[in-house]
């Protein structure tokens, strides 16, 4: 997996086809940037800091702008910036075990680099939860004191395994109290009143794009994989900050098109007869590194599935009332593949296991993400004995760089190759 | 009488239920001497010691418990839950979802989750747990709670090592409550017996994740320091307020449990500091120790903003990322050292 400027070797390589369409992420980013600089111009519009897992929809309906630190990260670490901002928060005396994204957000702001290295700006509000991780609420709050700037906390009740349906209930009639009070916050800090109209035209849309996106995932069971991991990393972007608005829907309806286009004529995105196996990744990928996921390829090993990305595009249904759509939602925010608890990510991961034919599982666990690392001991003996397909555990991270060790992770991987090439003979 | 253990990152843990259960509350400390290889086989390398430890620990003795209550903590308290769930026996097990906030919506919730772990108990056991039954399990808690603060207030005063003030709160949070109650009453006299707090030692506050070996005190006796004051949970954070007499007695456990002294996993920053600058305020101090057991996220958080400030106020602090366990104890106390030879010539 080490990099070659070998010419022949690289005519040899094994190159994933991307869809038509896929250049077409262009537009939903260069919206989205427009649509940052125009609401930061016009005084009647506002900005906010969010986090995954909280529910964006409700900043486009206020007329705020969904900045994403988290988001911002990404593009630090892959414009190759995050290691620098990482170290620079460091230097500031946060810990070398903390979130790396995190770190990235706090060199990023306190260096003030630029938005197309990954940088960010002072946001009018800070909102965030703490359905993913507590890493969060106590990034965000640090951010929020430092900027000086009003901050808003879900509280998100956890699903532990062996939750029943009566304790469920309670737990979202808590998520839907916060909603009130997210609701009092922000019209208290943007003077605007909530419009149930653009509430349901943009919850329409939000449902249409995950829809979308689900419809994806049912062509991406098909054999060969018309589309990966690879992808997949990049193009859900419009799901991150973008639910809800047009822009995403019609690149989503081309990414399908393409799909659909790739999968009757039998083809996948691997040459003809390259497709050897179909993998899931579960976690987030290494943002600083994406070529590792073309580097699977080199062994005829595509990412079929992906429950990170996957995660954001939960079953969303059409709800009538305010009382019914907050229910709704608040079950949503906590219903999120990728905080799964153990006992679900074990039905759920042998589910997918079956409908995607996956020949094995890759766990990343991330050391910038503790609870999803948690239990991975677990969910790969889970796996293998259930499936008896391999799994292999990475331990690395998402956006620190100085975790990757190319030797180290190529030799894993080859393992993890023949084994899978054991297990189909 | 049988022991109900909990798992507990800080203080969130509405012990009172438990004792009017007919159970004594055993706080889950796990045991540094001993080889983490259990949970080591269940925890990556890059989680705190004190989870590794407190699983070891019930993977051990979790048949002596008559069950175990989870209370929602820090970052990844629900994750250690689900690993529980499979790997460690017990007739018991309950999640404890502790709301994170302090607002009407948060209260509300509260009540409900201490309905929903009375009734598991009350449904378990075959109990019946009333109003009168908690509301003697709030007075003799409270009873622990003022002792210990009469204990706490003796050590600025008095000469009491480190570690007897550590070992009186970790007696308090495993034992019963009459076998406490009356210890505490002889601890009290004992310490108001001992000589005045010595000349050349350096009074402390000690802030951050919680260490809970008795030995760790004595290496900060040997590098003359005395801990007066602190907002650890294996310390002042479970006594420093008391649960109010009201006839609801659930209300008063909300409103008890709500406003404790705010630890890390618990917003905000600015009401944790309100609490250090409180005990600042009431106890001259010559420096703060922060510190934080490795991969302890939020006090790894807090602690940045935190000792900013309080260096920017003038208080004069160290901050130690550190083991769980005494492995590199004495390479923290050369520093300890060198930063009270530091106070002195400054």
């Amino acid at each position: 997996m080490t990099k070659t400027n070998n010419a022949a070797e690289n005519d040899s390589r094994i190159k994933l086809k991307t869809l038509p369409h896929s250049q077409d992420l262009k537009w939903p980013m260069l919206w989205w940037i427009g649509m940052e600089k125009l609401y930061r111009t016009l005084p009647w519009k506002k900005t906010a800091w969010t986090c995954a897992a909280f529910p964006i929809e409700m900043m486009w309906i206020y007329d705020i702008f969904p900045d994403h630190p988290e988001n911002m990260a990404t593009v630090a670490a892959a414009r190759k910036q995050s290691q620098r901002l990482i170290e620079h928060a460091e230097s500031m005396g946060f810990s070398r075990d903390l979130c790396s994204y995190c770190k990235t957000n706090i060199g990023a702001y306190d260096t003030k680099i630029k938005k197309t290295l990954g940088g960010i700006s002072k946001p009018d509000i800070v909102v965030c939860t703490n359905a993913i991780c507590d890493t969060h609420w106590k990034w965000f709050q640090i951010m929020a004191d430092k900027m000086n700037v009003p901050f808003f906390m879900f509280d998100i009740p956890k699903w532990v395994s062996g939750t029943d349906e009566k304790t469920l209930e309670g737990n979202i009639d808590y998520v839907v109290d916060q909603f009130y009070d997210l609701i009092a916050f922000i019209e208290k800090h943007t003077g605007k009143k909530m419009n149930e109209k653009r509430l349901y035209k943009v919850l329409d849309r939000s449902m249409e794009m995950s829809n979308l996106w689900r419809e994806i995932f049912e062509h991406r069971k098909a054999v060969p994989s018309p589309y990966s991991g690879a992808e997949t990393s990049a193009a859900f972007f419009p799901l991150v900050v973008l639910p809800g608005i047009q822009v995403g829907i019609n690149f989503f309806k081309k990414i399908l098109a393409d799909i659909k286009n790739l999968t009757a004529r039998g083809e996948g995105t691997m040459p003809k007869g390259k497709e050897k196996y179909r993998v899931m990744w579960e976690g987030i990928p290494f943002w600083y590194r994406m070529r590792f996921m073309y580097d699977l390829a080199q062994y005829g090993v595509v990412i079929a599935f992906e429950p990170y990305t996957y995660s954001f595009a939960p079953l969303k249904k059409k709800c009538v009332t305010l009382e019914e759509t907050l229910r709704h939602v608040a079950k949503l925010i906590m219903d999120t593949p990728y905080a799964y608890n153990l006992e679900r990510r074990i039905e759920n991961f042998e589910k997918w296991i079956d409908e995607y034919k996956l020949d094995g599982v890759i766990l990343h666990e991330n050391m910038s993400c503790r609870p999803s690392s948690a239990g991975m001991v677990d969910l790969a003996e889970a796996i293998m004995r259930d499936k008896g397909i391999p799994v292999l555990i990475l331990q690395c991270d998402m956006n620190d760089p100085r975790a990757y060790s190319e030797g180290q992770i190529k030799t894993r991987v080859e393992g993890f190759i023949e084994l899978m090439e054991a297990n189909k003979k | 009488m049988p022991k109900i253990a909990y798992f507990d990152t800080s203080h969130e843990m509405p012990l009172e239920i438990i004792m009017a259960a007919g159970f004594t509350p055993y706080k889950i400390l796990g045991d540094v001497h001993q080889p983490n290889d259990p949970a080591d086989k269940y925890l990556s390398n890059f989680f705190c010691g004190a989870a590794k430890s407190w699983l070891t620990e019930a993977l051990a003795h979790s048949k002596e418990w008559a069950g175990i209550i989870f209370a929602q903590g820090c970052n990844n308290t629900n994750r250690h839950y689900d690993i529980w769930k499979v790997h460690v026996e017990t007739p018991f097990l309950h999640w404890f979802g502790a709301p994170l906030l302090d607002n009407a919506a948060a209260k509300k919730y509260y009540r409900v989750e201490l309905q929903r772990l009375i009734s598991h108990l009350e449904n378990h056991f075959g109990i019946k747990m009333t109003p009168e039954k908690i509301k003697e399990a709030i007075g003799q808690s409270n009873e622990i709670k003022k002792k210990l603060q009469r204990l706490s207030a003796l050590r600025a005063e008095k000469d009491i090592p480190n570690r007897d003030y550590l070992a009186a709160v970790i007696k308090s949070l495993t034992s019963p409550v009459h076998e406490v109650s009356d210890w505490l009453d002889s601890e009290i006299t004992a310490w108001k017996a001992k000589p005045a707090f010595p000349s050349g030692t350096k009074r402390f506050l000690l802030t951050g994740s919680d260490i809970t070996y008795v030995e760790w005190m004595d290496t900060l006796d040997d590098c003359g320091i005395r801990v007066v004051r602190d907002d650890l949970s294996v310390g002042e954070r479970f006594f420093a307020t008391l649960i109010s007499d009201k006839n609801d007695p659930l209300e008063a456990l909300i409103e008890y449990y709500m406003n404790i002294p705010r630890p890390a996993t618990r917003p905000t920053i600015r009401k944790r500091l309100d609490y250090l600058y409180k005990a600042l305020g009431e106890t001259k101090v010559d420096g703060v120790l922060s510190q934080n057991v490795k991969f302890c996220e939020p006090y790894a958080y807090d602690s940045v903003p935190v000792n900013n400030e309080l260096k920017a106020k003038g208080y004069k602090v160290i901050h130690l990322e550190r083991d769980f366990t005494p492995a590199s104890d004495q390479q923290l106390a050369n520093r300890l050292m060198a930063f009270v030879e530091m106070m002195e010539v400054a």
